[in-house]
């Protein structure tokens, strides 16, 4: 099984990372965003068991009409270098209001986790050969921060909208 | 100037101890070169020719002289007891170890300063006008709004992943001495109708392979709007810059291929969803920033005559390396990098603490730095010129250089650069060698030489009075020649005059269009007026007829 990690502990996933043009699985699924589009178009049974994945290149905006009982976003990471999940993290948080999970997936690296925590995200699935204790450890690197932000972390003392 | 409080010490002290994990992991084998680059160049640490490089952040250019002082400390006792300024008013250390980074670092954060952001695909140390807060020109300080601007940039978790490097600059006077133009974003103090400061928003300006001079797409942006409107731009910038080729990466290409227009909508439009979120400014923010560049207390003095009866060196270094200054009875001092035997912006550790204990006398116990590669003092009481005179001259720090052809901006080039394609320091002696006779250069006037070893134009070749470029053709280095370039007030690009030139004729193609310059001159007109009157034709014929 997956492990991820979520609320700085190492959990067990079962979600299921759906290729392009799949259908949706007898289990919680992930599903690219045009295929969730359509899926949820369509009418599925039961919306709770799936979840979308952004592209850098994706609008989350699209998702707009599903943020209430949409279960999980998975903001894929292709590369380190990659900047826009980030952007895309923080408007799902703080410009449309989703409060579901948010996850990073991809070429997610532990020297990252501080820099998406912050923007928004809750969960991270790493990529390989990534020490998930290093990670944690991350969460707790900085007490303070200047910027304002949608993070779930501890209330950092900030500059800005204390 | 700035003091840290207990947030900004925090967070410092938090960086330094996150990179000596991050070094530690590196060299334990945990993290690969490719992972640990993106790391180490978010804290200024390049792996150069010789060694790594650090390159320490001077945000917009301002040194106490306990922090100049440390500069000296780290030089000698981590590197080979000199440093090198930059263009941006950073220094470098080209020798350290990378073991040794982190505890420079450490060292660093005793004095308030740091080394975070100074390199990498982030938002870089924000600078300003050299002269702010003195200039007689000022519509008002612009460094309160560089720090506010540094600390919203520090550790800023969307923009850390940006398509490329992110550069901006604040100028508070009419005169641009900041570069602001060629700058991912300018921002230009003005004054509303209420009388109250903000700033006028130039986007897209830059060197590199593509040279652009910014587009103004806010004329007038009221100052507590500052952070959330830097914030729209960097957020569209961070979606739709290209991200598929590192050379067009940059901001200027994405206001090109969008347009103007349709840049500014995207940008106002995002601005409109955020600009009353918390990022908006409240005056009690701005004032305590503000606080911290009041005015020094200045002696009520009156104008003098610094130089009546003294010897000509002096008289001469008067006029050249000193400038006016907003208070009666002081003067700006221009401490000159630019000795004929040394590379541009080199300083020694014993320059450094000699220059920190001369300011410390003699003028506010600051230093600035400049784009062009100098120092300043900025405070110094007219009575005491003489004084500061002697005191550089001992030093070697007062070559009476400013301003004209000698003080040169340049690169480090090949001789250090990993990324260079000739050498430039080589050529900074061929032209120190050539033009040695400073009566030749008080001749010539303004006259600003600015050379890079490649296409990066680290060097800002593009917006020099005369440009150099570094060019590799076939394993050999060559230097392509431009003229008409500024970055002052009305900037422009330079114009390429014919063919590159061989390594040994660089000095003497300098000498042809000067010779140009000087025949066709009217009364008064500096080198770039004449080349902007003449166009650049009459100095393409004399440089290349000369070699049939």
């Amino acid at each position: 099984m997956r492990q991820v990690i979520k609320g700085r502990q190492v959990v067990g996933d079962d979600w299921i990372y759906a290729e392009k043009d799949c259908a949706p699985t007898g289990g919680r699924t992930v599903l690219p965003l045009a295929d969730f589009l359509a899926a949820r178009a369509a009418g599925v049974a039961d919306a709770a068991s799936l979840g979308v994945k952004l592209l850098p290149a994706d609008d989350e905006a699209a998702l707009e009409p599903y943020l209430a009982d949409l279960p999980l976003v998975a903001v894929e990471f292709p590369s380190t270098g990659e900047g826009r999940g980030y952007t895309q993290a923080r408007l799902l948080r703080e410009r449309h209001g989703y409060r579901g999970e948010l996850r990073a997936i991809g070429a997610v690296r532990v020297d990252q986790i501080w820099f998406l925590a912050r923007c928004g995200f809750d969960v991270f699935d790493l990529a390989g050969g990534e020490d998930p204790a290093v990670a944690i450890a991350q969460l707790e690197r900085f007490s303070v921060v200047y910027q304002p932000g949608p993070d779930g972390l501890t209330q950092p003392r900030r500059r800005y909208g204390a | 100037m700035y003091r840290y409080d207990t947030l900004d010490q925090t967070l410092v002290a938090e960086r330094v101890a996150q990179f000596r994990d991050q070094t530690q992991r590196f060299l334990a084998g945990t993290l690969s070169e490719d992972e640990f680059r993106p790391l180490r160049l978010r804290n200024g640490l390049y792996i150069q020719k010789h060694a790594p490089m650090l390159r320490v952040a001077v945000p917009y250019g301002l040194l106490s002289t306990r922090q100049l002082r440390m500069l000296a400390h780290l030089a000698r006792k981590y590197d080979r007891n000199y440093g090198h300024f930059t263009t941006r008013q950073n220094i470098q250390y080209n020798w350290p170890a990378l073991k040794d980074v982190p505890d420079m670092l450490a060292d660093l954060a005793t004095v308030e300063m740091h080394a975070i952001q100074t390199s990498g695909n982030c938002i870089r140390n924000v600078t300003a006008d050299h002269f702010a807060g003195i200039a007689p020109d000022e519509i008002d300080d612009p460094r309160p709004y560089c720090e506010i601007i540094r600390q919203w940039s520090t550790l800023h978790p969307e923009f850390n992943y940006l398509p490329r490097k992110f550069k901006i600059a604040v100028t508070g006077s009419p005169a641009d001495r900041a570069a602001s133009e060629v700058h991912d974003i300018g921002l230009h103090m003005r004054r509303g109708p209420d009388g109250q400061v903000g700033f006028e928003v130039l986007v897209g300006g830059g060197l590199g392979r593509t040279p652009i001079i910014g587009k103004v797409i806010r004329e007038f942006l009221p100052r507590e709007h500052l952070l959330s409107y830097l914030e729209a731009i960097l957020r569209i910038y961070n979606q739709e810059g290209r991200r598929d080729n590192m050379y067009k990466a940059r901001i200027k290409i994405l206001v090109k291929a969008k347009g103007e227009q349709a840049f500014r909508d995207a940008v106002e439009q995002e601005w409109a969803l955020i600009r009353d979120s918390a990022l908006r400014l409240d005056t009690a923010e701005i004032d305590r920033v503000r606080a911290f560049f009041a005015p020094l207390p200045y002696e009520p003095l009156a104008d003098i005559d610094a130089t009546a009866g003294r010897e000509a060196a002096y008289v001469a270094w008067y006029r050249h390396n000193t400038r006016a200054h907003k208070m009666p009875g002081y003067r700006a001092v221009v401490v000159s990098l630019k000795a004929p035997d040394i590379a541009p912006g080199d300083i020694t550790a014993d320059q450094m603490d000699a220059l920190a204990d001369l300011a410390d006398r003699v003028s506010s116990g600051q230093v600035r730095t400049t784009h062009d590669q100098n120092l300043i003092l900025g405070e110094v009481r007219q009575q005491d010129l003489y004084e500061t005179w002697q005191g550089l001259t001992t030093l070697g720090l007062a070559t009476p250089n400013i301003g004209t052809l000698t003080d040169m901006i340049c690169c480090p080039g090949l001789d250090f650069c990993s990324l260079a394609n000739a050498g430039s320091i080589g050529i900074a002696k061929q032209i120190n060698d050539r033009f040695s006779d400073i009566d030749y250069l008080y001749d010539l006037g303004p006259l600003e030489i600015k050379m890079s070893g490649c296409m990066n134009a680290c060097g800002h070749h593009h917006v020099g009075h005369i440009g150099i470029l570094g060019v590799d053709k076939h394993g050999e280095e060559w230097y392509q020649i431009t003229i008409g370039g500024s970055a002052s007030g009305t900037s422009s690009l330079g114009t390429v005059i014919g063919p590159s030139v061989g390594k040994a004729d660089v000095a003497d193609t300098i000498a042809k269009l000067l010779d140009v310059y000087v025949s066709q001159r009217r009364e008064a007109e500096t080198f770039l007026d004449t080349v902007r009157r003449i166009g650049v034709e009459p100095f393409r014929e004399r440089v290349y007829a000369a070699s049939h």
